[in-house]
C-alpha cells in the first residue's frame, strides 16, 4: 500500500515537473521569435527624475519593437528595495547601480550579468567604466559619471572684487579667496559667506582620496585626510564658512546655500547643474550669473588648463539582471549599449544630466537655456580625471562609516584632527579589515 | 446509564466547537502576527549564527559572530550609550509623567486642554519635531543658548553638536515626547485608588507629602509596573529619535545598539552579524524585564 502511493506520489511529481519545463520551454521559444519584446528597467522618483523615462523612450524610438517598462522604487531606501526584491526574484532585467558603494554586493552576490562584450564595444571614451571591473569582466556600463567641480557665484565675485577662479587653484588658493571673499563681502554690506561645505564627508573626504597621491581606503591608513581636515576647519574657525554643527542642526540644503547666494563658492558634484538650472528657471533660486571651475587642486602639477585637474565621482551604471529571460539579454546589452553610448549621452544631456560620455555631449549641454558660456565653466564640465569615492572592495561600506563618524567628531571640533585619524585606523582595523 | 456518554459527547463536542470559535475570533490577528513577526523573529535565531550577506545560502558559521562582538570596540560603544539613555531616560520621563498626572488630575479649569497639550509630543511626526528641536538646540542660533546665555552662561553647551552634550540633548526631547503618553496612563491609574482613602488620612491628620507616600504611590503600584516595563523596553529598542536627531554623531557619542545594528545590516550587508546583535539586545530586554517582574511579585506579596 504505502510504496504504492509512493510511487503514485513519485510519479505524479513527474509529470508535473514535466509539464512545468514543457511549459518554459514552450513559452521560450514562442518569445524568441523576433515579436515585440518588452524590458524592465529600475528607476527612482520618476516625476522628479526624468533620466529614466528619457533613456526608455529614446531607446523605442530607435528599436521600435522594443518596449522599455519602468519600475518605481523609493530614491532614499533604493539599494534596500532592489536587494529584497533580487533575493525574492522580482526585479526588473536592467537596474541601477545607483552609488558604488553598493556594487560589491550585487556583484559578489551574483546579481549582475558579465556584461564585458557591451564594454568592449563602447571603447574609453566612457567614463568610470573600469570602476565596474572585477577580474577582468565588466559587470554594469555607466550611464551617467557626475565629477566634482567648484560652482561659483559670478555677480558675489565682482561685488567682492576678487578675480574670479581661473583654474590655477589648489586649496591654499581656494582657502585664501573664501577668507577674502567673506571679508570682502561684509564690507560692501552682503551676508553671503565665502564658502558653503555641506554637511557630507565626502565633500572633504573624496578630495582627499582623489587627489593625495598614494592614498588608498582598503590601507586602513588614513593620514591622507590630515591636511584637508585642517583647511576645512580653518575656513570654519575663521567664519568664512558655515560650520558643520550649525549646518546640520538648521537642515541646511546646499541648493538653497549657493542657489540664495548665502556663499559665494561651493564644491558639488556636476547634477547640481541640473537642479540649478531649473530653480533659476522656476524661482526656487535667485538669478544671478554663475560658473564652474575644476575643483581646487593637491598641487600645481595638475592645475591650468593644460592639465588634467583631478576630481571624485562615483558613476551611475546598468547592470542585467541574470535572472533575465536568454532571449532577452541580447536586447538589454542593446540598451546598454545605448545609454552609454553617443545618442544615450546626448538625449541625457539634453535634460542637464552629466553622461559618461562628457566630451561628446559639451556642445549640448551648453546650449541649454541658463548655462554659462565662458570657456572655463566648459573645461571644468569636460576635462577631469575622476577617480571613485567607493572604490570597489568588501570593505568600503564598513570603513566609510567609520569616516564618517570621523568627520562629524573632527568638523564640530569634539576631537583634534590626529586622534581622530588614529581612532579611525584602529577602528578600521579592528571592525573591518580583520574580516 | 446510557445518558452518561452521550452528555461526554456533547461536552466534549462543545469544548471543541467552543475552542474553534475562540481560534477563528484569533485567526485573523495570529496569521499576520504568524507571517510578518514569528517567522522572522524565529529565523533570526538562525541567522545569528551565520555569515550572510542577503545573497545566497547564509553559512552556519557557529558563534563567529558572538566572538567579534566581544572585540568590537563599536559594540561596546553602543551598548555604553543604550545604557546611559535607559539609565537617565526612565527616572525622568516616570518622574515627569507622575508630576503631570498628578497636576493634571485636579478640578482644574481648562484641564482638558492642558492634558492634550502634554499628549501632544506623541502623536507629533518624530522627524518634524527632531529637526525643530535640532534648530531649538543649534549652538550658534538657537534660542536655547540665547536663554541660557542671557541667564548669564557664557559658554552653554554644544547640545547636539557636542559629543558631551548630545546624548543629554537627545534624552531631554526622549523625556518630553514621551511623558505625555505615561501621563495618560498614571491618570487612569488614579482613578481607580479609592476617594474614601484620601478622606481615611486627611482625618488621620496626614498632610499632602504623606498622603502621596502612603496613599498615591502605592495605589498607583501596578501602572507604576507596567510604565517602567514599557519604558524600559523602549528605552533599550530607542531608534528612530536618534537616528533623525543625531544620527550617532558626532563621532560615535549617540551611537546606540538599534542603530548599530541597522548600519550593520541595512547598510554593510552583513545580516549575520546584525542578527547576532539582536539576540543580544532581545537578551537584555528579557533578563531587565525578568528581574522586574520578580522584584515587583517580592513587593507586593
Amino acid at each position: 500500500m504505502k510504496r504504492s502511493i509512493a510511487v503514485v506520489l513519485g510519479a505524479a511529481a513527474t509529470a508535473i515537473s514535466l509539464v512545468l519545463t514543457g511549459c518554459g520551454s514552450g513559452s521560450d521559444s514562442s518569445d524568441s521569435s523576433s515579436g515585440p519584446v518588452t524590458l524592465t528597467l529600475a528607476g527612482w522618483s520618476l516625476s522628479t527624475t526624468p533620466e529614466f523615462k528619457t533613456l526608455a523612450d529614446g531607446f523605442h524610438a530607435a528599436h521600435p519593437d522594443v518596449t522599455v517598462q519602468l519600475k518605481e522604487y523609493d530614491a532614499t531606501n533604493y539599494d534596500t528595495q532592489m536587494i529584497a526584491d533580487l533575493a525574492a526574484g522580482k526585479a526588473p532585467d536592467i537596474y541601477v547601480q545607483k552609488n558604488l558603494k553598493n556594487f560589491y554586493t550585487y556583484q559578489h552576490g551574483k546579481q549582475l550579468l558579465d556584461v564585458s562584450d557591451v564594454a568592449k564595444q563602447l571603447g574609453d571614451s566612457v567614463g568610470g567604466l573600469s570602476d565596474y571591473q572585477v577580474d577582468g569582466k565588466t559587470y554594469a556600463i555607466p550611464y551617467r559619471q557626475d565629477t566634482w567641480v567648484l560652482f561659483y557665484n559670478k555677480d558675489l565675485f565682482t561685488k567682492a572684487g576678487v578675480p574670479d577662479p581661473d583654474g590655477s587653484w589648489t586649496w591654499d588658493d581656494y582657502v585664501n579667496a573664501s577668507k577674502q571673499l567673506t571679508a570682502k563681502l561684509k564690507s560692501a554690506g552682503s551676508k553671503a559667506l565665502g564658502d558653503y561645505e555641506h554637511t557630507w564627508q565626502s565633500t572633504v573626504q573624496g578630495f582627499a582620496l582623489a587627489q593625495t597621491p598614494g592614498a588608498s581606503l582598503q590601507s586602513g591608513n588614513f593620514s591622507y585626510l590630515k591636511p584637508y581636515y585642517s583647511r576645512a576647519l580653518d575656513l570654519q574657525k575663521s567664519g568664512a564658512q558655515v560650520s558643520l554643527g550649525d549646518a546640520t542642526t538648521n537642515s541646511l540644503t546646499y541648493q538653497a546655500e549657493f542657489g540664495k547666494q548665502q556663499a559665494a563658492m561651493m564644491l558639488m558634484g556636476t547634477w547640481y547643474i541640473a537642479t540649478l538650472l531649473s530653480q533659476q528657471a522656476s524661482g526656487d533660486a535667485d538669478q544671478f550669473q554663475w560658473g564652474m571651475a575644476p575643483a581646487p587642486q593637491f598641487d600645481k602639477s595638475t592645475t591650468g588648463t593644460s592639465a588634467t585637474p583631478v576630481s571624485f565621482g562615483d558613476p551611475t551604471g546598468l547592470g542585467i539582471n541574470p535572472k533575465i529571460s536568454k532571449n532577452k539579454v541580447a536586447v538589454a546589452k542593446q540598451f546598454l549599449a545605448y545609454a552609454a553610448g553617443t545618442d544615450g549621452a546626448k538625449a541625457l544631456a539634453g535634460i542637464g544630466i552629466t553622461p559618461a560620455n562628457t566630451s561628446a555631449v559639451t556642445g549640448t549641454f551648453f546650449a541649454l537655456k541658463g548655462m554659462p558660456t565662458d570657456d572655463l565653466s566648459k573645461f571644468a564640465f569636460a576635462t577631469h580625471n575622476t577617480k571613485p569615492e567607493n572604490p570597489v572592495s568588501k570593505y568600503t561600506a564598513g570603513l566609510q562609516n567609520i569616516l564618517n563618524d570621523l568627520h562629524t567628531s573632527v568638523m564640530s571640533a569634539n576631537k583634534p584632527v590626529d586622534a581622530a585619524i588614529t581612532d579611525a585606523q584602529q577602528r578600521a582595523k579592528n571592525e573591518v579589515l580583520n574580516k | 446509564m446510557t445518558s452518561m456518554p452521550v452528555a461526554r459527547r456533547r461536552r466534549g463536542r462543545l469544548v471543541w466547537r467552543n475552542t474553534l470559535v475562540g481560534w477563528s475570533f484569533l485567526l485573523p490577528n495570529f496569521v499576520g502576527f504568524a507571517v510578518l513577526t514569528l517567522v522572522p523573529v524565529v529565523l533570526l535565531f538562525y541567522y545569528a549564527f551565520t555569515d550572510w550577506d542577503v545573497f545566497g545560502g547564509a553559512q552556519w558559521s557557529g558563534l563567529a559572530n558572538y566572538r567579534q562582538l566581544l572585540h568590537d570596540h563599536s559594540f561596546w560603544t553602543a551598548l555604553e550609550n543604550t545604557l546611559y539613555y535607559t539609565v537617565a531616560h526612565i527616572p525622568l520621563t516616570l518622574a515627569a509623567s507622575l508630576a503631570l498626572a498628578l497636576l493634571l488630575n485636579r478640578k482644574l479649569r481648562g484641564v482638558a486642554f492642558f492634558r492634550t497639550v502634554a499628549f501632544f509630543p506623541y502623536i507629533t511626526s518624530i522627524v518634524a519635531l527632531a529637526q525643530v528641536w535640532n534648530m531649538l538646540f543649534s549652538p550658534g542660533y538657537g534660542p536655547i543658548n540665547e536663554i541660557l546665555r542671557w541667564v548669564g552662561i557664557s559658554h552653554p553647551p554644544g547640545w547636539t553638536t557636542s559629543s558631551d552634550w548630545s546624548m543629554p540633548a537627545v534624552i531631554i526631547v526622549g523625556t518630553w515626547r514621551e511623558m505625555g503618553y505615561y501621563m495618560l496612563l498614571f491618570l487612569a491609574g488614579l482613578q481607580t485608588i479609592p476617594g474614601h482613602l484620601y478622606e481615611a488620612a486627611r482625618v488621620d491628620g496626614a498632610n499632602a507629602w504623606q498622603r502621596f507616600r502612603a496613599v498615591t504611590l502605592p495605589g498607583l503600584r501596578p501602572t507604576t509596573f507596567f510604565v517602567t516595563v514599557m519604558l524600559t523596553i523602549g528605552s533599550f529598542k530607542v531608534f528612530d529619535l536618534i537616528l533623525v536627531m543625531t544620527n550617532g554623531g558626532p563621532g560615535q557619542s549617540t551611537l546606540v545598539l538599534s542603530q548599530f545594528i541597522y548600519q550593520k545590516g541595512f547598510v554593510e550587508n552583513q545580516f549575520g552579524y546584525a542578527s547576532a546583535v539582536s539576540i543580544v539586545l532581545f537578551l537584555i530586554c528579557l533578563v531587565v524585564t525578568v528581574v522586574q517582574f520578580a522584584v515587583n511579585r517580592r513587593r507586593s506579596s
